[in-house]
């Protein structure tokens, strides 16, 4: 059989033809594949969403102020902590275990409404599982954080005052 | 020849034979084309089918995770997003008579199941489900069952006790903060509350998905009902009110209504108490007003010096009536010290002085001749005195008698009072940092810090001595106002109030504690008033909840009140 230049031609236009449709056949199934995983995943995301919400219900509900405080009565009998319990910045800290001496005034500040918290070294109370603050007021710069490197040296002399580029200078910021 | 012959007869045998042969192959090839060309047809119809499903025909519903995550009525969070109500897939038992499909509904007798349900619900009434279960129309035998109960009735073998999961409003905290959150009737509609309020923000599905945030904080709320709670039963009080304000922004950080309800289970007995004493109920609060005249004429310029006495050893004389104070405490007390003492004479004639003019334009920009501002539906209007004040009226409203209003009121008033003389209405959504109302200015802020320093002194010296939290400076004043009744003011029924707020160096919150009827008990030293019940309350709520608030005891801090303590002999007067 005598095959001529352009029935090769036809022939090869065919077989291509035939390899595309091949290979956009495969290519749909495959897509369509992926789609259904997709939307299997999409289901078990929302019965674990479900499921998470029926136990953090359920968590709620057994672990309500309510339950809580009767708990706390029966089991436990924490109190609300006292000032003593309490260590506000470095100064009371340093001031903790010296005796007052005979003559000194009561340790009264009076009249101090600062709008903004105090920088303080002291690490703020920090929740060890979020890593949040544990009291719900948090200052406006975030929860306070130790300095890091500053030695108790230069604390103490204020040489470790933050410092932040404002506007493309260094402004000392209290 | 008879070779021939056969041959003949074999040569015309094998043509026939071809023949049939032919015919034969003819069939099967015609039958080949009948199967193939049933194969065509039956394939064709599957394309055809295959293609008119995929244009023609909708496609399966599929819901996109969005959808199936939307909760068909939104969460309420408090302000630290702790779930308040939330949409629950709870199951419920429903009776089905057609299940097993005609004849007896039941395997066993009613009788049986009845008595088998009883024992699983010991609160159902025998006698009601034998008779449901004996009839042949589907009900509601419980609305709503626990996972446990349903898989003992599952035990139980019946078909027709069926148990479909429903999507139902649950509180996870039970009858916490109830007033403020409301209920959902069984129509779906929110009732009461901010499940009223909020109604059509929780349905709609644009604004569904994201919960509807309140400004209360949970801890706060159930450390003030606990102790509230605790008030009333240590004074045997018919009921409590209390409330927990921002200062700066009027966020309500927890309302309290005792005694209160389960919206999870709205019954007779919960029924009776939806009646919101905090921003329904109007009372006379009594002395709680006595620094809102006194801050009033300081503005005004009727107070000027804190050191001036006033007569105060004899009761007041006005035309018929006749105003006293509940003990003597000298011939002449200055302003610090009638605040200590809560003497009425004394405040009456700073109102008096003052005049009736001036102390209702202040009482009308604390909103105390109308409705309080909150978002809840139930507000109460103010029993406020018509037209111009005579001279009477002025002086029995400047101690806070002749004219009520709600709790909610005094809130705000107090808020004002302390944070430097600005009111702002009352919300209980909570406000971001934009969006905190500019209010209005009622007091200067110089007779705001004059305020701070006698409420602290109240406290420290006066009547308020037990909401004296160490290291919380708190400040405030009590109020024990005779109940109106039928026949004039009852000596018998109070109403015990505490406004405080705290710190007082730089208030940040109000708290608002009542008592309805306290009787004296033995916990209360056989006291009635304000001071043996109300401000107890107080004290043993600013410990638990200032820290959560932020705002650390420190028994090295107060306000500066150096220039009155030379005023106040002792705490004793004069």
């Amino acid at each position: 059989m005598i095959v001529t230049r352009s029935r090769m031609r036809s022939i090869g236009w065919a077989v291509i033809l035939a390899v595309c449709g091949a290979l956009t056949l495969a290519l749909t199934f495959r897509v369509n594949a992926v789609k259904s995983q997709v939307r299997l995943a999409e289901r078990q995301i929302v019965r674990a969403e479900q499921d998470k919400s029926l136990l953090e219900t359920e968590f709620e509900t057994r672990a309500n102020q309510q339950q809580l405080t009767a708990l706390n009565q029966v089991e436990f009998g924490y109190q609300a902590p006292t000032a003593q319990q309490y260590l506000e910045n470095e100064r009371q800290l340093a001031a903790l275990s010296k005796p007052r001496s005979v003559d000194a005034p009561e340790p009264i500040m009076v009249a101090t409404a600062n709008d903004r918290p105090e920088k303080s070294a002291l690490v703020a109370m920090v929740n060890p599982l979020t890593g949040s603050a544990m009291a719900a007021e948090v200052p406006a710069g975030g929860a306070r954080r130790g300095t890091g490197s500053a030695g108790l040296g230069d604390r103490l002399s204020g040489n470790d005052r933050l410092s932040a580029p404002v506007a493309g200078k260094k402004v000392a910021v209290e | 020849m008879t070779a021939m012959a056969v041959s003949a007869t074999i040569s015309s045998g094998r043509v026939q034979l071809v023949n049939v042969r032919q015919r034969l192959l003819l069939i099967a090839k015609l039958r080949v084309l009948w199967v193939l060309a049933m194969f065509t047809v039956i394939a064709f119809a599957a394309i055809i089918r295959i293609a008119w499903l995929g244009i023609g025909q909708s496609a399966p519903s599929n819901r996109s995770m969005a959808e199936a995550l939307l909760p068909p009525r939104g969460e309420i969070v408090d302000r630290n997003g702790t779930p308040l109500a939330r949409a629950f897939p709870a199951y419920s038992l429903w009776f089905n008579p057609k299940a097993l499909g005609g004849g007896a509904a039941l395997v066993k007798t009613p009788q049986e199941v009845a008595a088998a349900l009883v024992r699983i619900f010991p609160d159902e009434n025998y006698e009601k489900l034998v008779a449901r279960l004996s009839s042949d129309r589907p009900s509601y035998l419980r609305r709503r069952i626990m996972p446990e109960d349903a898989n003992r009735i599952h035990a139980m073998g019946e078909p027709a006790l069926e148990f479909p999961r429903e999507n139902e409003r649950y509180y996870p905290q039970g009858s916490m903060a109830a007033h403020v959150l409301g209920y959902v009737g069984a129509d779906g509609v929110g009732r009461v509350g901010m499940e009223q309020v909020f109604n059509k923000q929780l349905t709609d599905a644009a604004t569904r998905g994201q919960p509807a945030v309140l400004s209360l904080d949970t801890r706060v709320q159930g450390a003030l009902e606990d102790e509230l709670g605790r008030g009333m039963a240590e004074s045997n009080a018919i009921g409590a009110a209390g409330i927990v304000l921002d200062v700066d922004t009027g966020e309500v950080l927890a309302l309290a209504s005792l005694p209160s309800f389960n919206p999870n289970l709205i019954d007779e007995a919960g029924a009776a108490n939806i009646f919101n004493r905090v921003s329904n109920q109007v009372y006379e609060l009594g002395s709680t007003f006595k620094p809102i005249t006194v801050a009033a004429a300081i503005d005004a310029g009727v107070i000027t010096d804190m050191a001036h006495r006033w007569p105060a050893g004899a009761p007041l004389k006005i035309d018929n009536f006749q105003i006293h104070d509940h003990e003597n405490f000298g011939s002449s007390l200055n302003v610090p010290e009638a605040l200590i003492h809560s003497s009425n004479v004394v405040t009456a004639q700073i109102g008096d002085k003052l005049g009736g003019v001036r102390l209702r334009q202040t009482m009308m920009s604390l909103g105390f001749n109308e409705r309080p501002y909150i978002e809840l539906p139930a507000k109460g209007f103010p029993l406020w005195p018509k037209g111009e004040w005579a001279r009477i009226t002025t002086m029995t409203v400047s101690f806070g008698h002749g004219i009520a209003v709600t709790p909610l009121h005094l809130a705000s008033a107090y808020s004002a009072l302390v944070n430097g003389g600005i009111w702002r209405p009352a919300t209980l959504q909570k406000l971001g940092p934009g969006h905190i109302p500019e209010g209005r200015r009622v007091f200067t802020a110089s007779t705001s810090a004059r305020m701070r320093q006698l409420l602290r002194m109240i406290v420290v010296d006066g009547t308020g001595r037990k909401a004296n939290a160490v290291g919380f400076r708190v400040g405030g004043k009590t109020g024990s106002a005779e109940k109106p009744g039928a026949h004039g003011y009852s000596r018998t029924s109070l109403v015990a109030t505490f406004a405080a707020a705290f710190p007082m160096d730089h208030p940040r919150y109000v708290i608002i504690a009542m008592l309805d009827e306290p009787k004296g008990t033995v916990a209360t030293s056989g006291q009635r008033t304000a001071a043996w019940n109300a401000a107890p309350v107080v004290g043993r709520l600013v410990p638990r909840i200032g820290p959560l608030l932020g705002i650390m005891p420190d028994d090295s801090r107060d306000v500066d009140i150096s220039d009155l303590s030379p005023l106040v002999a002792n705490g004793n007067g004069e």
